[in-house]
C-alpha cells in the first residue's frame, strides 16, 4: 500500500478504516443515491439500537420544506412555494423538491458562500479578505453551477493560472474576473500558512501546531510540517509586495532553497518536500510543485481527502460532522459512525466527487427528515436520545449571516439599492455587507452561532426590519394589507406566517394574533399587522434553521 | 412534561456563563448559573486605552533627549523622582506613582491589521483558531452573566483594518463587545450627536412608541415561548436571552449609564470635549456600574478618526495634539476612579499595535517599529511609580528585560486576578487557557 511507508500515518489510517468492513451490498462498487440513502438509514438506525435511543418523529412537510430550502439554496421558501408544496399530494414530492432546488442558480450561490467561509474564513469580518473575496466567490459560483467535480475544483484552486503574474492591487481587482487566487492571497503566499490551511481545509488535518514544535496532541513532527510546506515554496513573493506601504515585516518568510526543499526557520535544517504520509514526490525541475501536491491530495486512495469532504457536507446538512470538529480527522477523534463514514467517502470517489449525488442521498435519509422538536420523541430516553452524535433528532442551527439576510429579503421584499460596484470600495458598504459583518460569528461550527445583544437590537430597531414593518415603506405589508377584499383578518395573519415561518399559525396563535388585530379596530388594523410581522421576524423560530 | 434541554458539554459551559436564569428553565440549570456566578470576583475591572495606529514611545513615555532620534519634545519630572515622561503629559506626571511604564516591549509584527490582532488577541491571525480579543476573555472571567449592562463595552472603536481584533472569536458572539460610537470611520465628529457615543439601534424606530414596543414584545414572547417550549436547545434559549438583555438595555435605568449629558459640565470639560475624553468619562460611569471591561479607542483628534497615531508625516505636531487629549482624559479618569475608591480595583492598560521608529524620516514622521516600544499599566493590581526595562540611547534596541506580547497580556490577567488555570473550549475543540501557560507575567509590575 502506498501509505505504508509512514508507520504513524498507517496507524492513523487504520483507526479510520479498520472498523469499516464494507457493507456487503456495496462490495461490488457503486451505489445509486437511493441505495446510499438506504445504507445511511441502516447505519444510523444500527447506532440508535445499540445506544437504546428513540428517534424523533418525521418532520412534517412545512418543517422539511423550510429546512431543505435553507440548506440547499440558502434562504427560506416563498409563500407561493410553501403553498404549492403543502398542497402537493405526491408521495415523491420531497425527492422532487430536492431535484428542483439543486437545479436553481441559488444552489451554486449558497454552496459558494458555504465553501468560501471554509476556505477564506473571515470574509465577512476581515477587510482584506472581504476585498479579495468577490473574484473568489464568482469563481466558486461558476464551479458549483457547472457541477465541477470537487477533485478538479481543488486542483484548480491549488494551481491558479494567474499564479505567476504580478500581484494586482487587491482593492482594484474586480469581481468580473473570477479567480481562486484569493486562497494564496489571504495566506500571504507563505508556504507555512498555505500548507497548514490546505491540510486543514482539504484533508481535515490539523498540522499547523507542528510549524513551531512537534505537535502536542498528534504525531505530526515539525520536519514533516515543513516538508509538506515545501510544495508551496515557490509561491512566496518578495516580502514587500504583499505588505502595506510603510509596514516593515520583522519576520522574514522562510526562503525556498534550491530544488523542492525548504529551510526550517530558526534552524539550519533544510528538508525535502514530502507528502504528509511521508512519501517523497516525483517532482523534477520544470514540474509545477503545486500540481504535484494537488494530484496527491485528490488521489483516489488519499485516505483523507474524500473523508474530509464528505464530513463537511454531512456537517452542512446536520450541523455536525460524523467527525467533530469537522477539520480534525485524527485517530484520537474517531467518527461517530465509522462504517458509514468510510462508505460515504468511497461512494463519493466512485461517483466522481459529485456533491449533488451526496446531497440527494443525505436529504432523502430518515435522519435528515427527522423533526427538530425536543418535545416529541417517542420516548424521552434522557441523555442518549439527546446525544447529538446519534443524529436521532435534527439539530437546531442559527442561520448563517447570508441565510438570514437572504431570508429577510425573501420575507420582506427588501431591495438593496447600493450599487454593487461600490461594495469593495473603502467606506461604502452594501446593506448586505454591513448586515453580514454585524451577524458574523466566529464560534466553532456553522449554525452554533448565538445571537448577541447588538444583533438583537439591530433586528428589533434597525432599518431592515424597521422598513419592512413600516406602514409607509413595507411592500410586503402593503401587499398583505391591500388584499382586504379577498382576505379576512385570519388569512392576512396566515399570509405573514407563511412568509416568515413558512407554516400556518396554530390555533392558539391564530387566536392571539387575531385578537390583536381585532383590538386595533379597522383604522388600526394595518399598524397591528405591522406588529405581527415584527414579532414574526424577530422570533427565535425565524432566525433558526430547524 | 418539560424535557431536559438538548445540550452538549460545550453548550452547557457556554450557557451557564451566559446567565441562563430564565424562569422556565428547570432547577438544575439555575443552580449551575448561581454557582458560576459566586465563583467570580466581580470587584475587578479593566479599562483598556487603545491607541490605534501605533503611538510613538519616543514622544510619550520613553524620550531620548539629546539624541538625534529624540525629536523636539522635552522630558519633564514626575511625582516619582527619576521617572520622566513627555512634557505634553503633565497631568499624568502628577500621578506617575500609579504608572508602571513598560519601556521594553518587543514584538515582531509591523503591519496594522496583524499587529492589532496580535496585541489584542494575543496571537497572529493565522491557522484555524479564532482567538478572542482581550476584552472578551477578561469579561467572560470577571463578568456577571446576568448583568443589565453587557460585560464588555468598546467605546469609539476603529475596527476597519482588523474587525476580528474586536471579536469574541471562538467564545461566540455573546461575548462580543457592545460597541458604542462604532462606524464613525474616516469621517469627522458629529458635534450634534454628543460625539456619537451611542449604542446602535438602542431606540425603537421613530413612530414606534413605548406601549407599542411592549405590545410587540408581548407577541414576540408568546411566539418564543411556544417555539422554545418545543425546542429547548442552547442556541434557541440564547436567542431569547440576547433579546431579554437587549430589551433591558433599552428600557431599564441601566441604559442611563450611557447618558453622559447627566454629568456636570466641569467634569465633562476636565475629560476633554472630544470623543476620547468623553469616552473615558463613559468608561468611568460603566465601571461604577460594575462593567468589568471597557475599552476606549484614541484614533484621532480634530475630526480625524482613523489611525491617528500612525504618524508617518509630521509626527511631532500630531503627537502633541493626541497627547493633549490623552493626558486630560486619562489623568481625570484616574483621579475620578480614585475618588470613588475604584482605582485600586480597576487596572488601566495603555497600548497600541506597535511603536514607532526612533529615526525620524524625511517627512518629519516616524514609521512602524515593533522591536522596542512602550506600553503602560496603572491602577488595580499594579505597582506604580516605575519604569520596567529600558532601551538603548538611540531607542533602537531593548537593552534590558524584553517583554513579549504573551508576558504583557499575562501580566494584565494576573493584575486582574484571573485564575491561571481558567480555560475555554476553542473552535477546534481543544481547551485553551485564558492566560498563556507559557507566558511569564512581569513580576515587578504586580502589586
Amino acid at each position: 500500500l502506498w501509505f505504508s511507508t509512514a508507520l504513524v500515518v498507517a496507524l492513523a489510517v487504520a483507526a479510520l478504516t479498520s472498523a469499516a468492513e464494507e457493507p456487503r451490498a456495496a462490495a461490488d462498487g457503486k451505489l445509486d443515491a437511493a441505495a446510499l440513502t438506504a445504507l445511511i438509514d441502516r447505519e444510523i438506525e444500527r447506532r440508535w439500537q445499540a445506544d437504546g435511543a428513540a428517534a424523533a418523529p418525521r418532520a412534517d412537510d412545512a418543517e422539511f420544506l423550510r429546512r431543505v430550502t435553507l440548506d440547499i439554496v440558502g434562504k427560506i421558501p416563498s409563500v407561493t412555494e410553501v403553498r404549492a408544496f403543502l398542497d402537493d399530494r405526491s408521495p415523491e414530492k420531497r425527492r422532487r423538491l430536492v431535484e428542483e432546488l439543486l437545479d436553481r442558480g441559488a444552489f451554486a450561490t449558497h454552496f459558494a458562500n458555504t465553501w468560501r467561509d471554509i476556505i477564506l474564513p473571515g470574509a465577512n469580518t476581515n477587510l482584506e479578505t472581504r476585498a479579495l473575496a468577490p473574484p473568489f466567490d464568482a469563481w466558486l459560483r461558476i464551479r458549483f453551477s457547472v457541477d465541477t467535480p470537487y477533485d478538479r475544483l481543488v486542483t484548480e484552486l491549488l494551481t491558479p493560472a494567474a499564479m505567476n503574474e504580478a500581484d494586482p492591487n487587491p482593492f482594484v481587482r474586480r469581481a468580473s474576473v473570477p479567480s481562486p487566487l484569493a486562497f494564496y492571497q489571504v495566506n500571504e503566499r507563505k508556504p507555512e500558512n498555505l500548507a497548514a490551511n490546505a491540510a486543514r481545509i482539504f484533508l481535515g488535518t490539523q498540522v499547523q501546531c507542528a510549524q513551531c514544535h512537534d505537535h502536542p496532541f498528534t504525531h505530526w513532527k515539525r520536519n514533516e510540517f515543513w516538508a509538506f510546506a515545501a510544495f508551496f515554496g515557490g509561491a512566496a513573493l518578495p516580502a514587500d509586495a504583499a505588505n502595506e506601504a510603510g509596514g516593515e515585516k520583522a519576520v522574514e518568510a522562510p526562503a525556498a532553497v534550491a530544488g523542492l526543499s525548504i529551510k526550517v526557520p530558526e534552524s539550519d535544517m533544510v528538508v525535502e518536500a514530502k507528502f504528509l504520509d511521508g512519501t517523497p514526490s516525483a517532482w523534477k525541475p520544470g514540474d509545477d510543485a503545486r500540481l504535484e501536491l494537488a494530484r496527491w491530495i485528490t488521489r483516489r486512495d488519499n485516505p483523507y481527502f474524500a473523508r474530509a469532504t464528505v464530513n463537511r457536507i454531512w456537517e452542512h446538512f446536520f450541523g455536525r460532522g460524523l467527525v467533530d470538529p469537522a477539520d480534525d480527522l485524527d485517530a484520537r477523534n474517531p467518527p461517530s459512525h465509522p462504517q458509514l463514514f468510510a462508505e460515504l467517502a468511497r461512494q463519493f470517489v466512485e461517483h466522481g466527487y459529485d456533491f449533488k449525488y451526496l446531497i440527494r442521498a443525505i436529504t432523502a435519509s430518515r435522519a435528515y427528515q427527522l423533526t427538530s422538536r425536543t418535545d416529541s420523541n417517542a420516548s424521552s430516553n434522557g441523555d442518549s436520545a439527546d446525544d447529538p452524535q446519534l443524529f436521532a433528532r435534527m439539530s437546531l442551527r442559527r442561520m448563517t449571516p447570508e441565510q438570514l439576510y437572504d431570508s429577510l429579503v425573501e420575507a420582506t421584499g427588501f431591495r438593496d439599492n447600493t450599487p454593487r460596484q461600490q461594495a469593495a470600495v473603502f467606506g461604502v458598504e452594501t446593506a448586505r455587507a454591513a448586515f453580514q459583518a454585524k451577524f458574523a460569528d466566529q464560534s466553532a461550527r456553522r449554525g452554533e452561532a448565538q445571537t448577541s445583544i447588538l444583533q438583537a437590537l439591530a433586528l428589533m430597531n434597525g432599518s431592515l426590519v424597521g422598513d419592512a414593518t413600516s406602514l409607509d415603506r413595507s411592500e410586503r405589508l402593503a401587499g398583505v394589507a391591500a388584499m382586504d377584499d379577498f382576505l379576512d383578518a385570519r388569512q392576512r395573519i396566515e399570509a405573514l406566517f407563511l412568509a416568515t415561518l413558512n407554516r400556518s399559525p396554530e390555533l392558539a396563535e391564530a387566536e392571539l394574533f387575531g385578537a390583536h388585530l381585532e383590538q386595533a379596530g379597522p383604522e388600526g388594523e394595518r399598524a397591528a399587522l405591522a406588529d405581527v410581522f415584527w414579532a414574526l421576524l424577530n422570533s427565535a423560530e425565524f432566525i433558526m434553521n430547524h | 412534561m418539560l424535557h431536559r434541554p438538548q445540550l452538549s458539554r460545550r453548550d452547557f459551559v457556554r450557557l451557564s456563563s451566559a446567565g441562563v436564569i430564565a424562569g422556565s428553565m428547570s432547577g438544575w440549570f439555575e443552580t449551575l448559573a448561581a454557582r458560576a456566578e459566586t465563583a467570580k470576583d466581580r470587584s475587578r475591572a479593566c479599562i483598556l486605552l487603545w491607541m490605534s495606529g501605533g503611538p510613538s514611545q519616543l514622544d510619550t513615555f520613553d524620550l531620548k533627549p539629546g539624541h538625534p532620534n529624540g525629536g523636539t519634545f522635552q522630558e519633564i519630572e514626575t511625582c516619582v523622582p527619576g521617572l520622566k515622561i513627555s512634557q505634553h503629559l503633565p497631568g499624568l506626571a502628577t500621578q506617575a506613582d500609579k504608572l508602571a511604564i513598560v519601556r521594553s516591549m518587543t514584538t515582531k509584527e509591523g503591519d496594522h491589521s496583524r499587529g492589532t490582532y496580535l496585541m489584542r488577541n494575543g496571537n497572529l491571525p493565522q491557522g484555524p483558531i479564532r482567538w478572542p480579543t482581550l476584552g472578551s476573555l477578561v469579561s467572560k472571567e470577571l463578568g456577571n452573566p446576568a448583568a443589565e449592562i453587557p460585560n464588555f463595552v468598546s467605546i469609539a472603536p476603529y475596527r476597519f483594518f482588523a474587525p476580528a481584533a474586536f471579536s469574541a472569536g471562538f467564545l461566540g458572539s455573546e461575548y462580543d463587545p457592545l460597541l458604542v460610537g462604532d462606524g464613525a470611520a474616516a469621517g469627522g465628529e458629529d458635534d450634534n450627536d454628543q460625539y456619537a457615543l451611542k449604542v446602535a439601534d438602542l431606540a425603537a424606530p421613530s413612530g414606534v412608541t413605548r406601549p407599542k414596543v411592549d405590545q410587540r414584545l408581548g407577541l414576540l414572547g408568546s411566539l418564543n415561548d411556544r417555539f422554545i417550549g418545543g425546542h429547548s436547545t442552547a442556541n434557541a434559549i440564547a436567542h431569547r436571552i440576547a433579546y431579554e438583555r437587549a430589551v433591558k438595555l433599552m428600557h431599564s435605568d441601566s441604559g442611563s449609564a450611557f447618558n453622559i449629558d447627566d454629568e456636570p459640565s466641569a467634569v465633562r470639560d476636565a475629560y476633554g470635549r472630544n470623543r476620547f475624553g468623553q469616552g473615558c468619562l463613559l468608561a468611568r460611569r460603566l465601571v461604577e456600574r460594575g462593567v468589568p471591561f471597557v475599552e476606549v479607542t484614541l484614533s484621532g483628534v480634530d475630526g480625524n478618526n482613523a489611525l491617528g497615531w500612525d504618524t508617518h508625516i509630521d509626527n511631532f505636531e500630531s503627537v502633541r495634539k493626541l497627547s493633549g487629549a490623552l493626558d486630560a482624559a486619562w489623568s481625570t479618569l484616574m483621579i475620578e476612579l480614585a475618588e470613588r475608591g475604584l482605582l485600586e480595583t480597576t487596572t488601566i492598560v495603555w497600548m497600541g499595535e506597535f511603536g514607532r521608529t526612533p529615526k525620524i524620516n524625511p517627512s518629519g514622521g516616524r514609521d512602524h517599529f515593533p522591536q522596542a516600544w512602550s506600553t503602560v499599566l496603572a491602577g488595580g493590581g499594579i505597582r506604580g511609580g516605575q519604569a520596567i526595562g529600558h532601551t538603548s540611547a538611540d531607542g533602537e534596541e531593548v537593552e534590558d528585560r524584553p517583554v513579549p506580547v504573551a508576558d504583557f497580556l499575562a501580566t494584565i490577567g494576573c493584575a486582574l486576578g484571573i485564575d491561571r488555570e481558567a480555560q475555554n473550549i476553542s473552535n477546534i475543540g481543544r481547551p485553551l487557557k485564558v492566560i498563556d501557560p507559557e507566558a511569564t507575567p512581569i513580576a515587578e509590575a504586580l502589586a
